[in-house]
Protein backbone atom coordinates (compact mmCIF):
# COMPACT_ATOMS: atom_id res chain seq x y z
CA UNK A 1 0.00 0.00 0.00
CA UNK A 2 1.08 3.54 -0.61
CA UNK A 3 3.33 4.59 2.30
CA UNK A 4 1.73 8.01 2.54
CA UNK A 5 -1.69 6.44 2.85
CA UNK A 6 -0.36 3.97 5.39
CA UNK A 7 1.07 6.76 7.52
CA UNK A 8 -2.13 8.73 7.24
CA UNK A 9 -4.09 5.69 8.45
CA UNK A 10 -1.72 5.38 11.40
CA UNK A 11 -2.19 9.04 12.30
CA UNK A 12 -5.95 8.56 12.09
CA UNK A 13 -5.76 5.81 14.64
CA UNK A 14 -4.31 8.29 17.16
CA UNK A 15 -7.43 10.42 17.08
CA UNK A 16 -9.89 9.48 19.83
CA UNK A 17 -13.37 8.84 18.46
CA UNK A 18 -12.41 7.20 15.16
CA UNK A 19 -14.53 4.05 14.82
CA UNK A 20 -12.99 2.99 11.53
CA UNK A 21 -11.55 4.33 8.34
CA UNK A 22 -11.14 3.12 4.82
CA UNK A 23 -10.13 4.09 1.33
CA UNK A 24 -11.51 2.85 -1.96
CA UNK A 25 -8.70 2.85 -4.48
CA UNK A 26 -9.17 4.02 -8.06
CA UNK A 27 -9.18 0.34 -9.16
CA UNK A 28 -12.25 -0.28 -6.98
CA UNK A 29 -10.52 -2.25 -4.24
CA UNK A 30 -11.16 -1.16 -0.66
CA UNK A 31 -8.85 -1.18 2.32
CA UNK A 32 -10.36 -0.47 5.69
CA UNK A 33 -9.32 -0.52 9.31
CA UNK A 34 -11.74 -1.01 12.16
CA UNK A 35 -11.17 0.50 15.59
CA UNK A 36 -14.54 -0.39 17.08
CA UNK A 37 -16.89 -3.39 17.01
CA UNK A 38 -19.69 -1.23 15.62
CA UNK A 39 -17.78 -0.96 12.34
CA UNK A 40 -16.30 -4.34 11.29
CA UNK A 41 -13.76 -4.09 8.48
CA UNK A 42 -15.70 -6.09 5.88
CA UNK A 43 -18.83 -4.04 6.50
CA UNK A 44 -16.86 -0.82 6.28
CA UNK A 45 -15.67 -1.99 2.87
CA UNK A 46 -19.24 -2.68 1.77
CA UNK A 47 -20.47 0.66 3.12
CA UNK A 48 -17.65 2.45 1.35
CA UNK A 49 -18.54 0.82 -1.98
CA UNK A 50 -22.20 1.64 -1.55
CA UNK A 51 -21.75 5.24 -0.40
CA UNK A 52 -19.11 5.82 -3.07
CA UNK A 53 -21.58 4.75 -5.75
CA UNK A 54 -24.20 7.01 -4.19
CA UNK A 55 -21.78 9.95 -4.18
CA UNK A 56 -21.07 9.48 -7.85
CA UNK A 57 -24.79 9.86 -8.60
CA UNK A 58 -24.96 13.37 -7.09
CA UNK A 59 -23.64 15.30 -10.12
CA UNK A 60 -26.64 14.02 -12.08
CA UNK A 61 -28.76 15.93 -9.54
CA UNK A 62 -26.78 19.14 -10.05
CA UNK A 63 -24.74 18.64 -6.86
CA UNK A 64 -20.96 18.20 -6.89
CA UNK A 65 -20.07 17.66 -3.23
CA UNK A 66 -16.66 18.24 -1.71
CA UNK A 67 -17.75 15.70 0.85
CA UNK A 68 -20.78 14.06 2.41
CA UNK A 69 -21.48 13.47 6.11
CA UNK A 70 -23.98 10.75 6.91
CA UNK A 71 -25.15 11.30 10.49
CA UNK A 72 -26.60 8.46 12.54
CA UNK A 73 -27.53 8.45 16.23
CA UNK A 74 -24.25 6.89 17.31
CA UNK A 75 -21.85 7.78 14.56
CA UNK A 76 -21.06 9.80 11.49
CA UNK A 77 -19.65 8.68 8.17
CA UNK A 78 -17.60 11.17 6.19
CA UNK A 79 -17.23 10.36 2.51
CA UNK A 80 -14.90 12.38 0.27
CA UNK A 81 -13.73 11.71 -3.26
CA UNK A 82 -10.42 12.95 -4.69
CA UNK A 83 -10.13 13.89 -8.34
CA UNK A 84 -7.68 10.98 -8.81
CA UNK A 85 -10.36 8.48 -7.74
CA UNK A 86 -9.32 7.75 -4.13
CA UNK A 87 -12.43 7.70 -1.97
CA UNK A 88 -12.23 8.29 1.78
CA UNK A 89 -14.60 6.81 4.34
CA UNK A 90 -14.25 7.82 7.99
CA UNK A 91 -16.56 6.53 10.71
CA UNK A 92 -16.45 8.60 13.87
CA UNK A 93 -18.19 8.99 17.20
CA UNK A 94 -20.23 12.17 17.64
CA UNK A 95 -18.94 14.74 20.15
CA UNK A 96 -15.41 13.34 20.09
CA UNK A 97 -12.06 14.89 19.14
CA UNK A 98 -12.44 13.06 15.81
CA UNK A 99 -15.77 14.81 15.23
CA UNK A 100 -14.24 18.18 16.03
CA UNK A 101 -11.38 17.52 13.61
CA UNK A 102 -13.40 15.85 10.88
CA UNK A 103 -12.95 18.66 8.37
CA UNK A 104 -9.23 18.84 9.17
CA UNK A 105 -8.81 15.08 8.66
CA UNK A 106 -10.72 15.26 5.39
CA UNK A 107 -8.71 18.19 4.10
CA UNK A 108 -5.52 16.30 5.01
CA UNK A 109 -6.69 13.29 3.00
CA UNK A 110 -7.65 15.45 0.02
CA UNK A 111 -4.19 17.07 0.10
CA UNK A 112 -2.16 13.84 0.42
CA UNK A 113 0.34 13.18 -2.32
CA UNK A 114 -0.57 9.65 -3.42
CA UNK A 115 1.26 9.53 -6.72
CA UNK A 116 3.95 7.09 -5.50
CA UNK B 1 8.69 20.76 25.38
CA UNK B 2 12.26 21.24 24.24
CA UNK B 3 15.31 19.00 23.93
CA UNK B 4 17.49 21.74 25.47
CA UNK B 5 17.14 20.94 29.18
CA UNK B 6 18.95 24.08 30.31
CA UNK B 7 16.62 26.29 28.31
CA UNK B 8 13.63 24.50 29.87
CA UNK B 9 14.91 24.97 33.41
CA UNK B 10 15.60 28.66 32.79
CA UNK B 11 12.08 29.15 31.47
CA UNK B 12 10.53 27.24 34.36
CA UNK B 13 12.32 29.41 36.95
CA UNK B 14 11.58 32.72 35.23
CA UNK B 15 7.94 32.00 34.28
CA UNK B 16 7.15 30.70 37.78
CA UNK B 17 8.56 33.87 39.24
CA UNK B 18 6.87 36.26 36.76
CA UNK B 19 3.52 34.53 37.23
CA UNK B 20 3.90 34.92 41.03
CA UNK B 21 3.65 31.13 41.29
CA UNK B 22 0.24 31.05 39.59
CA UNK B 23 1.66 28.94 36.74
CA UNK B 24 2.37 25.27 37.36
CA UNK B 25 4.95 24.22 34.81
CA UNK B 26 5.91 20.73 33.66
CA UNK B 27 8.92 20.20 31.40
CA UNK B 28 9.37 17.48 28.78
CA UNK B 29 12.41 16.83 26.61
CA UNK B 30 10.61 14.70 24.00
CA UNK B 31 7.20 14.25 22.41
CA UNK B 32 6.48 10.93 24.11
CA UNK B 33 7.40 12.38 27.49
CA UNK B 34 5.10 15.34 26.83
CA UNK B 35 2.24 13.00 25.89
CA UNK B 36 2.74 11.01 29.10
CA UNK B 37 2.59 14.22 31.16
CA UNK B 38 -0.53 15.40 29.33
CA UNK B 39 -2.30 12.18 30.35
CA UNK B 40 -1.78 12.89 34.07
CA UNK B 41 -4.04 15.96 34.39
CA UNK B 42 -5.62 18.78 32.37
CA UNK B 43 -3.29 21.48 31.03
CA UNK B 44 -4.16 24.89 29.61
CA UNK B 45 -1.13 25.52 27.45
CA UNK B 46 1.74 23.68 25.82
CA UNK B 47 4.81 25.31 24.32
CA UNK B 48 6.45 23.12 21.68
CA UNK B 49 9.94 23.44 20.24
CA UNK B 50 9.59 23.06 16.49
CA UNK B 51 13.04 21.53 15.93
CA UNK B 52 12.79 18.22 17.73
CA UNK B 53 14.41 14.92 16.83
CA UNK B 54 12.28 11.88 15.88
CA UNK B 55 8.93 13.66 15.77
CA UNK B 56 9.13 17.25 14.55
CA UNK B 57 7.09 20.00 16.15
CA UNK B 58 4.61 20.37 13.29
CA UNK B 59 3.62 16.70 13.38
CA UNK B 60 3.41 16.86 17.15
CA UNK B 61 1.15 19.93 16.95
CA UNK B 62 -1.19 18.06 14.60
CA UNK B 63 -1.40 15.13 17.02
CA UNK B 64 -2.09 17.54 19.88
CA UNK B 65 -4.80 19.29 17.85
CA UNK B 66 -6.61 15.98 17.45
CA UNK B 67 -6.11 14.51 20.90
CA UNK B 68 -6.40 17.71 22.93
CA UNK B 69 -8.48 20.16 20.87
CA UNK B 70 -9.05 22.46 23.88
CA UNK B 71 -5.35 22.70 24.77
CA UNK B 72 -3.77 25.98 23.70
CA UNK B 73 -0.60 25.51 21.71
CA UNK B 74 2.42 27.74 21.11
CA UNK B 75 5.30 26.84 18.80
CA UNK B 76 8.79 28.14 19.56
CA UNK B 77 11.91 27.96 17.41
CA UNK B 78 15.40 29.34 17.17
CA UNK B 79 15.15 29.52 13.37
CA UNK B 80 11.95 31.32 12.51
CA UNK B 81 10.94 31.50 8.87
CA UNK B 82 7.67 32.53 7.28
CA UNK B 83 7.17 29.00 5.91
CA UNK B 84 7.68 27.42 9.30
CA UNK B 85 5.37 29.96 10.91
CA UNK B 86 2.60 29.19 8.39
CA UNK B 87 3.09 25.45 8.82
CA UNK B 88 2.89 25.65 12.63
CA UNK B 89 -0.22 27.83 12.60
CA UNK B 90 -1.82 25.50 10.07
CA UNK B 91 -0.97 22.56 12.32
CA UNK B 92 -2.96 24.03 15.20
CA UNK B 93 -0.60 26.42 17.01
CA UNK B 94 -2.26 29.61 18.21
CA UNK B 95 1.08 31.36 18.63
CA UNK B 96 4.44 31.15 16.84
CA UNK B 97 7.43 32.57 18.72
CA UNK B 98 11.11 32.98 17.93
CA UNK B 99 13.36 31.94 20.81
CA UNK B 100 14.46 35.12 22.56
CA UNK B 101 18.11 35.88 23.11
CA UNK B 102 17.70 38.25 26.10
CA UNK B 103 15.86 38.50 29.41
CA UNK B 104 13.67 41.26 27.94
CA UNK B 105 12.76 38.93 25.11
CA UNK B 106 11.84 36.19 27.58
CA UNK B 107 9.60 38.62 29.48
CA UNK B 108 7.89 39.47 26.21
CA UNK B 109 7.34 35.75 25.51
CA UNK B 110 5.89 35.31 28.99
CA UNK B 111 3.46 38.18 28.44
CA UNK B 112 2.31 36.70 25.12
CA UNK B 113 1.80 33.25 26.63
CA UNK B 114 -0.04 34.75 29.61
CA UNK B 115 -2.36 36.55 27.18
CA UNK B 116 -2.92 33.31 25.29
CA UNK B 117 -3.82 31.45 28.49
CA UNK B 118 -6.27 34.09 29.67
CA UNK B 119 -7.80 34.68 26.23
CA UNK B 120 -11.21 33.12 25.89
CA UNK B 121 -12.38 32.30 22.43
CA UNK B 122 -15.63 34.02 21.55
CA UNK B 123 -18.35 31.50 20.87
CA UNK B 124 -21.21 31.95 18.43
CA UNK B 125 -21.22 34.31 15.49
CA UNK B 126 -22.84 37.53 14.58
CA UNK B 127 -24.34 39.04 11.50
CA UNK B 128 -26.92 41.44 10.16
CA UNK B 129 -30.51 40.56 9.52
CA UNK B 130 -30.80 42.52 6.31
CA UNK B 131 -28.16 40.24 4.79
CA UNK B 132 -29.09 37.01 6.52
CA UNK B 133 -32.66 35.86 6.73
CA UNK B 134 -33.39 34.97 10.32
CA UNK B 135 -35.42 32.02 9.06
CA UNK B 136 -32.30 30.73 7.24
CA UNK B 137 -30.35 30.58 10.48
CA UNK B 138 -33.24 28.95 12.34
CA UNK B 139 -33.61 26.33 9.58
CA UNK B 140 -29.94 25.44 9.76
CA UNK B 141 -30.01 25.20 13.56
CA UNK B 142 -33.13 23.01 13.52
CA UNK B 143 -31.90 20.77 10.73
CA UNK B 144 -28.58 20.38 12.49
CA UNK B 145 -30.45 19.48 15.71
CA UNK B 146 -28.46 22.15 17.47
CA UNK B 147 -29.20 23.80 20.77
CA UNK B 148 -28.70 27.54 20.70
CA UNK B 149 -30.03 30.89 21.75
CA UNK B 150 -30.70 33.43 19.02
CA UNK B 151 -30.68 37.01 20.28
CA UNK B 152 -32.41 39.39 17.89
CA UNK B 153 -32.43 43.16 18.03
CA UNK B 154 -33.69 45.97 15.88
CA UNK B 155 -34.04 49.67 16.72
CA UNK B 156 -37.21 49.21 18.77
CA UNK B 157 -37.40 45.55 19.69
CA UNK B 158 -35.23 43.01 21.45
CA UNK B 159 -36.03 39.31 21.50
CA UNK B 160 -34.73 35.81 22.02
CA UNK B 161 -35.48 32.50 20.34
CA UNK B 162 -34.54 29.33 22.22
CA UNK B 163 -33.72 26.24 20.16
CA UNK B 164 -33.11 22.93 21.91
CA UNK B 165 -32.02 19.81 19.99
CA UNK B 166 -33.42 21.31 16.79
CA UNK B 167 -36.79 22.25 18.32
CA UNK B 168 -37.99 25.79 18.87
CA UNK B 169 -39.12 25.77 22.50
CA UNK B 170 -39.52 29.41 23.51
CA UNK B 171 -39.47 32.92 22.14
CA UNK B 172 -39.73 36.31 23.72
CA UNK B 173 -40.00 39.68 21.97
CA UNK B 174 -40.52 42.73 24.15
CA UNK B 175 -43.56 41.87 26.29
CA UNK B 176 -44.74 39.06 24.00
CA UNK B 177 -43.86 35.38 24.43
CA UNK B 178 -44.51 32.15 22.55
CA UNK B 179 -45.59 31.96 18.93
CA UNK B 180 -46.69 35.65 18.71
CA UNK B 181 -43.20 36.67 19.83
CA UNK B 182 -41.60 34.25 17.35
CA UNK B 183 -43.69 35.66 14.49
CA UNK B 184 -42.96 39.23 15.57
CA UNK B 185 -39.21 38.57 15.44
CA UNK B 186 -39.42 36.89 12.04
CA UNK B 187 -41.38 39.87 10.70
CA UNK B 188 -38.53 42.30 11.38
CA UNK B 189 -37.31 44.01 8.23
CA UNK B 190 -33.80 44.62 9.59
CA UNK B 191 -31.66 44.50 12.67
CA UNK B 192 -28.94 42.32 14.06
CA UNK B 193 -28.62 38.95 15.70
CA UNK B 194 -26.18 36.87 17.68
CA UNK B 195 -26.19 33.11 17.88
CA UNK B 196 -25.25 32.26 21.44
CA UNK B 197 -24.66 28.98 23.27
CA UNK B 198 -27.90 27.48 24.52
CA UNK B 199 -29.21 28.34 27.95
CA UNK B 200 -32.38 27.01 29.54
CA UNK B 201 -35.36 29.31 28.99
CA UNK B 202 -37.42 30.62 31.93
CA UNK B 203 -40.43 28.82 30.42
CA UNK B 204 -41.40 26.71 27.40
CA UNK B 205 -44.05 28.35 25.30
CA UNK B 206 -43.71 26.73 21.87
CA UNK B 207 -44.38 23.11 20.96
CA UNK B 208 -45.09 22.99 17.21
CA UNK B 209 -42.77 21.59 14.55
CA UNK B 210 -40.28 24.15 13.35
CA UNK B 211 -41.20 23.69 9.68
CA UNK B 212 -44.79 24.76 10.32
CA UNK B 213 -43.76 27.55 12.68
CA UNK B 214 -41.58 29.00 9.93
CA UNK B 215 -44.31 28.63 7.32
CA UNK B 216 -46.82 30.32 9.64
CA UNK B 217 -44.35 33.12 10.36
CA UNK B 218 -43.84 33.60 6.62
CA UNK B 219 -47.61 33.82 6.13
CA UNK B 220 -47.98 36.39 8.93
CA UNK B 221 -45.06 38.37 7.52
CA UNK B 222 -46.57 38.40 4.05
CA UNK B 223 -49.92 39.55 5.41
CA UNK B 224 -48.42 42.32 7.50
CA UNK B 225 -46.25 43.54 4.61
CA UNK B 226 -49.35 44.03 2.41
CA UNK B 227 -50.89 46.14 5.20
CA UNK B 228 -47.83 48.34 5.66
CA UNK B 229 -48.66 52.03 5.00
CA UNK B 230 -46.85 53.63 2.09
CA UNK B 231 -45.26 56.13 4.46
CA UNK B 232 -43.55 53.36 6.46
CA UNK B 233 -39.85 54.17 6.41
CA UNK B 234 -37.72 51.64 4.59
CA UNK B 235 -34.80 50.22 6.52
CA UNK B 236 -31.78 52.20 5.45
CA UNK B 237 -28.43 50.62 4.84
CA UNK B 238 -26.07 51.71 7.56
CA UNK B 239 -24.30 50.46 10.62
CA UNK B 240 -26.10 47.70 12.48
CA UNK B 241 -27.55 48.48 15.91
CA UNK B 242 -24.79 48.71 18.47
CA UNK B 243 -23.69 45.38 19.87
CA UNK B 244 -21.09 45.03 22.53
CA UNK B 245 -18.94 43.11 20.11
CA UNK B 246 -15.16 42.97 20.44
CA UNK B 247 -14.58 43.09 16.70
CA UNK B 248 -16.37 44.52 13.64
CA UNK B 249 -19.24 42.32 12.53
CA UNK B 250 -18.28 40.07 9.61
CA UNK B 251 -20.23 40.51 6.43
CA UNK B 252 -22.22 37.28 6.20
CA UNK B 253 -24.16 36.69 3.05
CA UNK B 254 -26.26 33.60 3.56
CA UNK B 255 -29.46 32.70 1.86
CA UNK B 256 -31.64 29.67 1.38
CA UNK B 257 -31.32 28.62 -2.25
CA UNK B 258 -33.80 25.77 -2.20
CA UNK B 259 -36.23 24.05 0.15
CA UNK B 260 -38.22 20.86 -0.28
CA UNK B 261 -40.40 19.00 2.21
CA UNK B 262 -42.09 15.75 1.32
CA UNK B 263 -43.76 12.92 3.20
CA UNK B 264 -41.88 9.79 4.20
CA UNK B 265 -43.27 8.14 1.07
CA UNK B 266 -42.06 10.94 -1.21
CA UNK B 267 -45.29 12.94 -1.65
CA UNK B 268 -44.45 16.61 -2.10
CA UNK B 269 -45.70 18.80 0.77
CA UNK B 270 -43.82 22.04 0.14
CA UNK B 271 -41.13 23.29 -2.18
CA UNK B 272 -39.40 26.57 -2.86
CA UNK B 273 -37.07 27.24 -5.80
CA UNK B 274 -36.55 23.58 -6.69
CA UNK B 275 -35.63 23.54 -10.36
CA UNK B 276 -36.67 19.90 -10.76
CA UNK B 277 -38.96 18.73 -7.96
CA UNK B 278 -39.30 15.17 -9.25
CA UNK B 279 -35.53 14.71 -9.45
CA UNK B 280 -35.03 16.16 -5.97
CA UNK B 281 -37.66 13.84 -4.48
CA UNK B 282 -35.94 10.94 -6.26
CA UNK B 283 -32.64 12.00 -4.66
CA UNK B 284 -34.26 12.07 -1.22
CA UNK B 285 -35.64 8.56 -1.74
CA UNK B 286 -32.19 7.39 -2.86
CA UNK B 287 -30.61 8.94 0.24
CA UNK B 288 -33.19 7.21 2.45
CA UNK B 289 -32.51 3.83 0.79
CA UNK B 290 -28.74 4.29 1.03
CA UNK B 291 -28.98 5.26 4.71
CA UNK B 292 -31.08 2.18 5.41
CA UNK B 293 -28.51 -0.03 3.65
CA UNK B 294 -25.61 1.41 5.65
CA UNK B 295 -27.71 1.23 8.82
CA UNK B 296 -28.00 -2.53 8.30
CA UNK B 297 -24.24 -2.88 7.76
CA UNK B 298 -22.93 -0.76 10.65
CA UNK B 299 -24.22 -0.47 14.20
CA UNK B 300 -24.59 3.28 14.30
CA UNK B 301 -28.24 3.64 15.30
CA UNK B 302 -31.00 5.44 13.43
CA UNK B 303 -30.18 7.68 10.50
CA UNK B 304 -30.79 11.38 11.05
CA UNK B 305 -29.44 13.47 8.18
CA UNK B 306 -27.00 13.82 5.33
CA UNK B 307 -24.92 16.97 5.13
CA UNK B 308 -23.64 17.83 1.67
CA UNK B 309 -20.67 20.20 1.52
CA UNK B 310 -20.65 21.89 -1.88
CA UNK B 311 -18.02 24.30 -3.24
CA UNK B 312 -20.07 27.45 -2.50
CA UNK B 313 -22.99 26.16 -0.54
CA UNK B 314 -24.17 23.54 1.85
CA UNK B 315 -27.21 21.32 1.85
CA UNK B 316 -28.88 19.18 4.48
CA UNK B 317 -31.14 16.25 3.70
CA UNK B 318 -33.07 15.00 6.70
CA UNK B 319 -34.91 11.70 6.44
CA UNK B 320 -37.54 10.73 9.02
CA UNK B 321 -40.28 8.09 8.80
CA UNK B 322 -42.94 10.79 8.39
CA UNK B 323 -41.06 13.39 6.35
CA UNK B 324 -38.02 14.20 4.26
CA UNK B 325 -36.58 17.70 4.20
CA UNK B 326 -33.97 19.14 1.83
CA UNK B 327 -32.53 22.63 2.34
CA UNK B 328 -29.68 24.17 0.38
CA UNK B 329 -28.05 27.29 1.76
CA UNK B 330 -25.58 29.34 -0.25
CA UNK B 331 -22.92 31.08 1.79
CA UNK B 332 -20.43 33.79 1.10
CA UNK B 333 -18.29 35.66 3.62
CA UNK B 334 -16.22 38.75 3.29
CA UNK B 335 -15.47 42.04 4.97
CA UNK B 336 -17.90 44.91 4.69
Amino acid sequence: MNDTLNQWFANCALTPGILGCGVRLPDGNCMSQSFNDSCPRERLDQSLQSLGDCLSSFPAHGLVPRWLTWTFEQGQLRIALRPDGFLLGLAIQPNSPAAENLDLLTEEFLALNLTD
Amino acid sequence: MDDEINFLETLRALFTSWSKNSWQIECASSADQALEILKTRPFELIVVDVNMPVLDGEQFLRILARRYPDLKKAAITGHATEERRSACLASGAELFIEKPRSAEGLKSVFTMLDELVTWKQQTGFQGMLRRVGLQDVIQMECLGRNSSLLEVQDRQLTGRIYIEDGRIIHAVAGEATGEPAFQQLLSLAGGAFQLQPFEAPPQRTIEGQWEFLLMEAARVRDESSTQTPATEPVAEPGPPPAFEAPAPAPDFSLHVAETLICSGQGTLLYQWQCSDVRARVALMVEIAQQAARVGRLLSLGKFDRLEIQLPASRAVAQVKPDRMVFVQVATKTGNS
